[in-house]
């Protein structure tokens, strides 16, 4: 008996053993390798830094000095490379010693070139979003849905999806699509419920955000 | 179902007066260029094309020299009560309750065409081919209006982004309400004879309102109870005639 | 320990659950679910600051203000322009689509070309600007050592008074040619009335908005005529004006056009009996007396019987008027009620400001001389000449001249030698260009008296009636310099390929859009930069010139084309009209004269007799010139006039003949012209294509308009197929039934049949143009197009 109830265990904690083998593997391949080969990296053709820029710096910049509305309303985004040469316009007193400052002289500001940036919060081209009614009309920060970009030294890696080829912002940082913070996610359902819980549930109609 | 009842909000529509209409078809290229509206190579083959708003053309069937044309400009009728909405099984197309015009979302559309076999006034399209721009011409989108995919069904939105533009604009004004001229369709900027008006219905100082009352005023295909919000109008009895079923003897 | 099946299975059991509780399920549903949703090949529009550009339409005569809708640098949306003043916010269909002229790679010359294959063949090779320029300036100094300038000949399709056109005649002239053509027009035709009639050489101008009752004889009022925008916007002014004051039209027509059909009357004669029914009309208001008095008694001359030096008696207009074109006898020519007839005679006659307008279709080409004067002598008899709501006479543009050309002996020699197609000579007095002369000289020698061909915003391969002809004279020009912008029928021949700018990418200049009825200069800016590398006509001009050198160079002291253009607006400042200066008409992009004075009767004719010509004293005079080589009666035949004694220097009706037999020919084939079907020199943008019916195209089979009893006669159907053919060749075609056609003619499209442009437009039905068997205008020598014979064959 006794040796017949080992055969018959043994091979129970085996498979048990195969189970839990799978079980984490899968875990580890879908938790860790998953989203490494989801995304490719790819960093801004500048180190730009906000801190050195944005309101508490010397330059003492606001947000809406360089990310303004257009007298129609429209939101300029990221400023075009004018806007940089605003202030940054003689390559033989540069402002600052910093090579990243070098680098916009020569490969840019020089040659009159756009800087190709990386937009973190691109929505698919179904989207439209008037900045304006969120910023002018309700009142909500930038960081509210961008983060707080105004005091960062360099910018974040940018994150692509090998699928979607849309920014890993928008689905978030964390692969679970959990949420801490209202600029962890940028999709569709985050929308959705801000307006409802601002009471705008109105504006989940279809056509106010979709073109 | 529930009937909805919006006593606020906007009901944007149109009036189209065809004794003005000369059937230039400028309207269809007005909206065919602002809403990145692909051209076929062959463009005859209307079961396949994309026009958003097409132009029939009727005569009044009297012999030479006593024939008469009129052309009548067909865009989506925006009914208040579309038969294309509730039998769309993915939701892609809804009654917005702000503006109660039908809104058609591409990448909700799985490409069934239930909604065009509902919509009796075939103001609906199907992409069945990819958006064709060849050599250079994708240039000229605007970013304003998404381009389609193929497999999914399109249709006119009012200029849906043309009522977005100017309420960005109102708002860097300061403004929330928009005056009467502030947001009009392509077509009713590009009619170069004015034969198109558009504005609020449920505002009775805009002059479609005041357009819908007259006499002359009719819709397509009234009686099937979808409650255009396109409305037409003409002088000639044989016009408004044509535009529903009557039996002999019934119209008056 | 092995990996038994029983274990596998519980491995993946454990890999399954796993998976499940990791995201990667739920994440790539969402992916994948996105992912079809953005194919590559679908494009994404790229987003940029709006900004909108102000500038002016140049895609037809009409000049309509537009305005360019830019997403960053690209333009994205054309829209008419409400603060100018032409067409306040309306344009036509072809403009609205001008961007798909602009951004289609398939149908422009990107570099300046050299054909290397023979011609036809289709092989070129792209070479610089410098050496293209350098070959053609190398071959006419070639011509110029030879001493045979006059063998070089250019063919422009701009607008006559633009500084294009004068740049292009003056290279042409300061090298030693006398032989500058321009395409055919209708504008030509009412000016060489105005000349005979009222001794000015003004430009057309018609007071439309202000008439209450328009009698167009056949213009497409509502169908592209003169600046369709302007048409548009003035239509809508119609209609607004309430049922009091709403102006009435008339219209006069064979088919039933948008413009017939909105009408308030439509009248439809038999094609090319409408001066005679001008002429009835007149019967009815001379009889009844019904005409300006004061007018006729003190500004006219011919209209009374009359002596002249000699003390020869001549019949007055009144007299041959009452003799001949009574109702009944209109009725038997046009086929008009007479009751028809009196009625809108003295609806005319009645009207406040009633006003008669002339022409055909979008009136694009040339009319018939006698009926352009039948019809003026109407707005003469009730005094509405220079009136409001009348026909105006203005004074130009007042633009500065150029310095002089200064002629050098080569170039002086070849001035004096005959130009290749007659006008201008005995037989073509009041003709300055004639393209099918040209075509016939050509053809009809062994050489070629051309040896080099510039081509200017033209396309005469596909736009000439009687295109064959043509094309066979083509061939044998050895060698041919396009400018055009687009691979066309015409650039295709050519050996030397120069492209000039599309019209959104540079500036040139407005002078008095046709049909206008006051003064105005405009300019048309550059939207985008040019998109590939072409360059403006002008600027190869002005540095051609300066590579041929000497006195040529001399003439074109300009290092671009914009200072040419400054030099001319000076003009407008030195009149003291206003004050403008080159900034003002670079900034508001239009100077105009809105207040006109009207009546002057007394020195507004620059005739002979300083008076309104009913009697044509310069019809008299070249007469006179051209029978002293040959008899009288002789002289007639060749000028093609039909007519005896005083009604040959009067307006009348002249029964066009043709050559072909009624018998064999029973049908006329009658050109028409759709606003939303570009039938010019462009061809017709893919946008347009959608606002075709299928009873006008269906694939590539074009539909011709027949009348239902005509049809039947044929035994057609609605779709039939069918030929037509005439003496100079066939068409095959579909047949639509259409009640709106006359019966016994066919009514076929212009603007389709096209051979070159991309696939949207190749291919595509027939063009009427290839079997037109033209025939001359009396007087006048232009190509009559729309009176061919032509039979039906069902097939």
């Amino acid at each position: 008996m006794d040796a017949d109830s080992k055969k018959f265990s043994r091979p129970k904690i085996d498979g048990w053993i195969f189970f839990l083998v799978g079980l984490i593997a899968a875990l580890i391949v879908g938790w860790i390798v998953f989203p490494l080969v989801l995304y490719s990296e790819k960093s801004q053709p500048l180190s730009f830094s906000h801190s050195s820029h944005g309101p508490e710096s010397d330059a003492g910049l606001e947000c809406e000095e360089c990310h303004f509305f257009y007298k129609d309303g429209t939101f300029s985004g990221i400023p075009g490379i004018r806007k940089c040469m605003d202030c940054h316009e003689d390559p033989e007193s540069p402002l600052s010693e910093d090579p990243e400052e070098v680098k916009l002289f020569t490969d840019y500001v020089g040659p009159e070139k756009e800087i190709p940036w990386l937009i973190y919060s691109r929505q698919p081209d179904c989207v439209y979003f008037p900045h304006i009614a969120h910023v002018k009309m309700a009142n909500i920060e930038c960081k509210v849905c961008h983060g707080d970009f105004a005091t960062r030294k360099t910018p974040p890696i940018y994150k692509v999806n090998r699928l979607t080829r849309y920014s890993i912002d928008i689905w978030g940082r964390n692969i679970a699509g959990y949420k801490k913070n209202t600029w962890d996610k940028m999709k569709m359902d985050d929308c959705a419920d801000c307006h409802k819980r601002k009471g705008k549930e109105n504006n989940n109609a279809c056509f106010v955000c979709h073109k | 179902m529930k009937k909805e009842k919006y006593t606020k909000g906007n009901k944007y529509g149109m009036v189209i007066d065809l004794d003005k209409c000369i059937g230039c078809g400028i309207c269809t290229i007005a909206c065919a260029s602002e809403n990145n509206v692909s051209v076929l190579y062959d463009e005859s083959d209307k079961t396949r094309n994309i026009t958003w708003l097409q132009i029939y053309m009727v005569t009044n069937g009297k012999e030479f020299p006593e024939t008469e044309v009129v052309y009548i400009p067909r865009p989506c009728m925006q009914c208040d009560n579309p038969p294309c909405v509730p039998v769309c099984p993915a939701t892609a197309t809804r009654k917005d309750p702000n503006t109660r015009i039908v809104s058609q979302i591409y990448t909700r559309c799985i490409g069934c065409r239930y909604c065009m076999a509902a919509c009796p006034y075939h103001a609906r399209y199907f992409n069945w081919f990819d958006p064709l721009f060849p050599e250079g011409m994708d240039r000229y989108l605007s970013p304003e209006v998404s381009p389609r995919m193929r497999g999914v069904v399109e249709k006119c939105t009012f200029c849906h982004h043309r009522l977005m533009r100017a309420k960005a604009k109102a708002y860097a004004e300061g403004r929330r309400d928009l005056k009467e001229d502030e947001y009009i369709p392509a077509c009713v900027q590009a009619c170069p004879t004015k034969a198109i008006t558009f504005g609020d219905l449920n505002k009775p100082k805009h002059k479609v309102s005041k357009l819908i009352k007259s006499p002359y005023a009719f819709r397509l295909l009234e009686r099937l109870n979808t409650e255009p919000k396109v409305y037409y109008m003409s002088t000639k009895n044989w016009v408004r005639r044509m535009a529903d079923n009557y039996l002999e003897g019934e119209f008056k | 320990m092995e990996l038994s099946r029983r274990n596998f299975i519980k491995f993946a059991a454990g890999g399954l659950g796993g998976t499940m509780l990791s995201p990667l399920p739920w994440k790539l549903i969402d992916d994948i679910a996105i992912w079809t949703q953005n194919w590559s090949w679908v494009p994404v529009p790229a987003r940029g600051k709006f900004s909108y550009i102000k500038t002016v339409c140049t895609l037809c005569p009409g000049a309509c203000g537009i305005e360019v809708r830019k997403v960053g640098s690209r333009a994205v949306k054309i829209e008419g322009r409400s603060d100018y003043p032409v067409n306040q916010g309306a344009i036509c269909p072809l403009g609205m689509a001008g961007l798909q002229i602009l951004y289609n790679g398939g149908i422009r010359w990107k570099a300046p070309m050299k054909r290397v294959g023979p011609r036809g063949s289709q092989e070129w090779k792209e070479i610089p600007w410098d050496e293209a320029i350098d070959e053609l300036a190398i071959r006419i100094k070639g011509l110029r050592d030879k001493g045979n300038p006059e063998k070089l000949a250019a063919i422009d399709g701009n607008q006559s008074r633009s500084t294009m056109a004068l740049l292009i005649k003056r290279l042409i002239n300061s090298i030693g040619s006398p032989n500058y053509m321009f395409m055919p027009r209708e504008e030509d035709t009412h000016a060489t009335a105005n000349f005979l009639m009222q001794g000015t050489n003004g430009p057309i101008a018609f007071d439309l908005e202000n008439a209450d009752l328009i009698l167009s004889f056949g213009c497409g009022l509502l169908d592209g005529w003169g600046a369709p925008g302007r048409m548009l916007s003035t239509w809508r002014q119609w209609a607004n004006n309430g049922k009091k004051h709403k102006t009435y039209l008339v219209q006069v027509d064979p088919r039933a056009s948008n413009t017939a059909s909105k009408a308030d009357l439509w009248l439809a004669p038999f094609p090319g009996t409408e001066a005679a029914l001008a002429m009835g009309i007149a019967h009815v208001i001379i009889k009844g007396k019904l005409y300006h008095k004061k007018f006729i008694e003190n500004h006219s001359f011919g209209f009374y019987d009359w002596f002249d030096e000699k003390g020869v008696e001549h019949k007055g207009f009144s007299k041959i008027v009452l003799e001949k074109y009574s109702p009944q006898m209109v009725e038997n020519i046009t086929g008009i009620k007479r009751r028809v007839i009196i009625e809108v005679a003295k609806k005319f006659a009645s009207a406040h400001a009633p006003i008669a307008i002339a022409g055909k279709g979008k009136g694009t080409l040339p009319g018939s001389l006698y009926e352009f004067m039948a019809v003026h002598a109407l707005n003469a008899l009730k005094g509405r000449v220079n009136k409001e709501g009348g026909s105006l006479i203005t004074d130009d543009v007042p633009l500065a001249q150029w310095s002089d050309v200064e002629y050098d002996s080569v170039a002086k020699d070849g001035l004096i030698k005959e130009r290749v197609d007659c006008a201008g000579t005995p037989q073509y007095p009041f003709s300055r260009s004639l393209i099918h002369k040209f075509t016939d000289a050509i053809n009809s020698g062994h050489g070629s008296p051309i040896d080099t061909l510039l081509l200017c915003s033209a396309n005469p391969v596909y736009t000439i009636p009687d295109s064959q002809s043509f094309i066979e004279a083509l061939a044998k020009i050895p060698f041919i310099v396009s400018f055009s912008p687009f691979m066309d029928e015409t650039s295709l021949m050519a050996d030397l390929i120069l492209p000039d700018h599309t019209h959104l990418e540079k500036i040139v200049d407005i002078v008095w859009p046709t049909g206008i009825q006051y003064p105005l200069y405009a300019l048309s800016q550059p939207v985008v930069k040019p998109i590939y590398r072409t360059k403006h006509s002008g600027d190869v001009i002005i540095s051609l010139a300066d590579r041929i050198g000497g006195q040529v160079a001399g003439s074109f002291q300009w290092t671009n084309f914009e200072e040419a253009l400054k030099e001319r607006v000076r003009g407008l400042y030195d009149s003291g009209n206003e004050k403008v200066s080159w900034a003002d008409i670079k900034k508001n992009g239009y100077w105009y004269i809105p207040a006109h004075s009207f009546g002057r009767w007394t020195d507004i004719f620059k005739t002979p007799s300083k008076k309104f010509e009913f009697f044509s004293t310069e019809i008299e005079l070249a007469l006179k010139a051209y029978s002293k080589e040959k008899s009288f009666d002789n002289a007639l035949i060749n000028l093609g006039i039909s007519s005896k004694g005083d009604e040959v220097y009067m307006p009348h009706y002249e029964e066009i003949k043709s050559g072909a037999d009624k018998k064999e020919y029973p049908l006329l084939l009658f050109p028409m012209e759709l606003i939303n079907l570009a039938s010019g020199w462009i061809g017709n943008p893919p946008f347009l294509n959608k606002t075709l019916f299928n009873h006008q195209l269906k694939r590539d089979d074009l539909f011709v308009e027949v009348n239902p009893k005509t049809a039947s006669q044929y035994r057609l159907k609605e779709g039939s197929k069918a030929i037509i053919r005439s003496p100079k060749g066939e068409l095959k075609v579909r047949i639509h039934l259409f009640d709106g056609a006359m019966p016994g003619v066919i009514f076929v499209p212009f603007g389709l049949g096209h051979t070159a442009y991309d696939k949207h437009l190749k291919g595509k039905g027939v063009n009427p143009n290839k079997i037109i068997d033209q025939v001359e205008d009396p007087l006048s020598g232009q190509p009559v197009w729309w009176n061919t014979r032509v039979e039906l064959i069902k097939i």
